[in-house]
C-alpha cells in the first residue's frame, strides 16, 4: 500500500486471496462492505487522509474486496485510523467503516502485526485494570491535590482478557 | 435527582488531574452527587484495535458495576463516553447481551440495559441546564474570546447519542461557554479531531492534525481553546509544547477544559478548586482579563 515502495510489482490475479471479502463480512459489524459502490465520501472526510494521503479508507475498503489479504493486514496504515467517525458519518450507504476497519485490525493481530503500545497496553491492563500505571508519583500528586486514592486491581480485567484471547496476541518484532 | 456514577477513565486520574479536581468541584457546586466506584476499569476503547469482544466485555463490565449500584454514568472523556456509549447500543440486540453476560457471569457480574451513560458536559446542558448556569456566575468572562472542541467521541456515532446534538454542526458547548459569559468563537476546523487515538502509533499525522487547528486559531484574537475531553487537552496543550520544539514553532495557545472555564465563572479557587496552575501553557493574560489578579 506504500506508493514509494517499488519493490513489488503490479499485483498479481493469482496472488489474490478470493476468500477474504467473505472472511471479513462473515463478522457482523463488517456486514456493511457489500452495500459500499466505492464512491469516496468516507475518505473526503477522513481526519488522516487530510493531512496524509496515503491512508484512505475507500482504497482500504477496495483492497478487501479484490482479495489483497496480505496487503491489506500488513499495512501500517490500518493502524493511523484516529477512530473519529468521520468515514461512516456521512457514508450514502450507511456502511461502518469504522468496524469493518476493527476487523481488519483484529485479524491483523492475529497474524503478528499488533503494534506494540497497544500490546504493552493489554499487559498494563491485566495488572491495574487502566491502561497507565499508578506509580508513586501519581499516587503523591493526587493526595497533594485531597483527590481520592484510585484503586488499581487487574484480576477481574485480567480473566475477561483471557477468554478473548487478547493475551496471547505479541507485538510485531522490529525489524 | 443528579446521583451519578463518575467514571474516571485511565488519563485523567492520572495524567490530568485538573479535569478530575474542576468537575468535582463544578458538580459539588451545582448538586450533582458523584459516587466513585473503585471497581471501574478502562473502558476497553484502545482494546477494541486488538480485540474487538474484549473491548465490548471490559465497556460491558463497567456498565455492569453501575447498574449494581443503581447508577448511570457520568464520563469526563469523551473516547470512554463513547466507547461506553457504544457498548449500551451494541448490547441493546439480545443475542449480544446474552453472550457478554455468559462471560461477565464467571466474575459474578450481569449487565441487563439499565446503566445510561452521558457525559459531564451534556448532564450540565440538559440536567442543569443553560439558565441556572446563568444564574450561578459570579466572575465577569465577557472579555474572553474562547473557541470550543466538542471531541469526536462526544458526538459520534451519531447511533449512540440520541441526537442531542448535530456532529457536522454542533452546538451545545458553544451554549454552555456563553452561559459563562464568555464569548464562543466559530472557526473553520471546529470538527478537526485531535489525533489522540492514533497518537500512541503514529506520531506524524496526529501533530499535523493538531498544527492545522492552532494554525487556524492563531489569527484569530482567540484567549483559549476549550476542550471537553483529556486525550485532547494533552494534544493540543502537552504536544503543543512538544511542537514548538520539534518544529521550531511559536504556537502559545492556553488549553482549558470546560469545567475549569465554567469553574471560573462560578467564583471558585483557580488553583485549589480548578487546578489551574496544572495546565501546560501559560494562563497569565487570560486570567488577567478574566479579572483574576494573583499569580497561581
Amino acid at each position: 500500500m506504500d506508493p514509494k515502495d517499488k519493490s513489488k510489482g503490479p499485483i498479481q490475479v493469482s496472488n489474490l486471496d478470493v476468500k477474504f471479502r467473505s472472511e471479513v463480512i462473515s463478522h457482523k459489524e463488517a456486514g456493511g462492505l457489500n452495500a459500499c459502490f466505492s464512491c469516496g465520501t468516507c475518505t473526503a472526510g477522513c481526519s488522516i487522509s487530510e493531512v496524509f494521503p496515503e491512508y484512505s479508507p475507500k482504497k482500504v475498503a477496495k483492497m478487501v474486496k479484490l482479495g489483497m489479504k496480505q496487503e491489506v493486514l500488513s499495512s501500517p496504515f490500518i493502524w493511523y485510523c484516529t477512530t473519529c467517525h468521520n468515514c461512516e458519518q456521512h457514508c450514502p450507504q450507511n456502511v461502518k467503516f469504522f468496524n469493518i476497519l476493527n476487523v481488519l485490525k483484529n485479524m491483523a493481530a492475529k497474524e503478528g502485526y499488533a503494534p506494540s503500545p497497544w500490546v504493552e497496553q493489554t499487559r498494563q491492563m491485566m495488572e491495574t485494570g487502566l491502561v497507565f500505571p499508578v506509580d508513586e508519583s501519581v499516587v503523591k500528586k493526587r493526595r497533594s491535590l485531597s483527590l481520592p486514592a484510585i484503586r488499581s486491581e487487574g484480576e477481574k480485567a485480567k480473566r475477561l482478557i483471557e477468554i478473548t484471547g487478547l493475551d496471547k496476541i505479541q507485538a510485531k518484532k522490529k525489524r | 435527582m443528579n446521583r451519578y456514577a463518575l467514571f474516571l477513565g485511565c488519563t485523567t486520574p492520572t495524567q490530568v488531574m485538573q479535569y478530575e479536581l474542576s468537575a468535582r468541584w463544578v458538580c459539588h457546586h451545582l448538586g450533582i452527587d458523584l459516587v466513585d466506584i473503585d471497581d471501574f476499569v478502562c473502558c476497553g476503547i484502545n482494546q477494541i484495535n486488538l480485540s474487538q469482544e474484549a473491548g465490548l466485555l471490559l465497556a460491558a463490565m463497567n456498565l455492569a458495576y453501575a447498574e449494581r449500584e443503581g447508577l448511570d454514568i457520568l464520563t469526563l472523556c469523551a473516547a470512554c463516553t463513547g466507547a461506553l456509549s457504544e457498548a449500551v447500543e451494541s448490547l441493546r440486540d439480545q443475542e449480544t447481551r446474552d453472550r457478554v453476560n455468559r462471560k461477565l457471569q464467571p466474575i459474578g457480574l450481569e449487565y441487563n440495559g439499565r446503566t445510561r451513560v452521558k457525559h459531564i458536559s451534556r448532564i450540565l446542558y440538559e440536567d442543569i441546564g443553560l439558565d441556572r448556569i446563568k444564574k450561578e456566575v459570579k466572575r465577569d468572562l465577557s472579555k474572553l474570546r474562547v473557541a470550543p472542541h466538542y471531541g469526536c467521541h462526544y458526538l459520534k456515532p451519531e447511533s449512540a447519542f440520541d441526537g442531542f446534538d448535530d456532529p457536522d454542526n454542533p452546538n451545545s458547548l458553544h451554549q454552555l461557554i456563553s452561559a459563562t459569559g464568555a464569548f464562543p468563537v466559530r472557526y473553520e476546523t471546529l470538527n478537526l479531531c485531535c489525533g489522540g487515538k492514533s497518537f500512541p502509533v503514529s506520531k506524524e499525522p496526529a501533530f499535523s492534525l493538531v498544527q492545522n487547528k492552532l494554525d487556524n486559531l492563531m489569527n484569530k484574537k482567540i484567549d483559549c481553546l476549550v476542550v471537553q475531553c483529556q486525550t485532547c487537552y494533552l494534544m493540543y496543550s502537552d504536544q503543543q509544547k512538544v511542537i514548538n520544539k520539534q518544529f521550531k514553532k511559536q504556537y502559545n495557545m492556553p488549553v482549558l477544559l470546560y469545567p475549569q472555564l465554567l469553574g471560573m465563572a462560578l467564583g471558585g479557587d483557580p488553583k485549589d478548586d480548578l487546578g489551574l496552575d496544572l495546565n501546560a501553557i501559560s494562563l497569565d493574560d487570560l486570567l488577567e482579563k478574566a479579572g483574576i489578579h494573583r499569580k497561581i
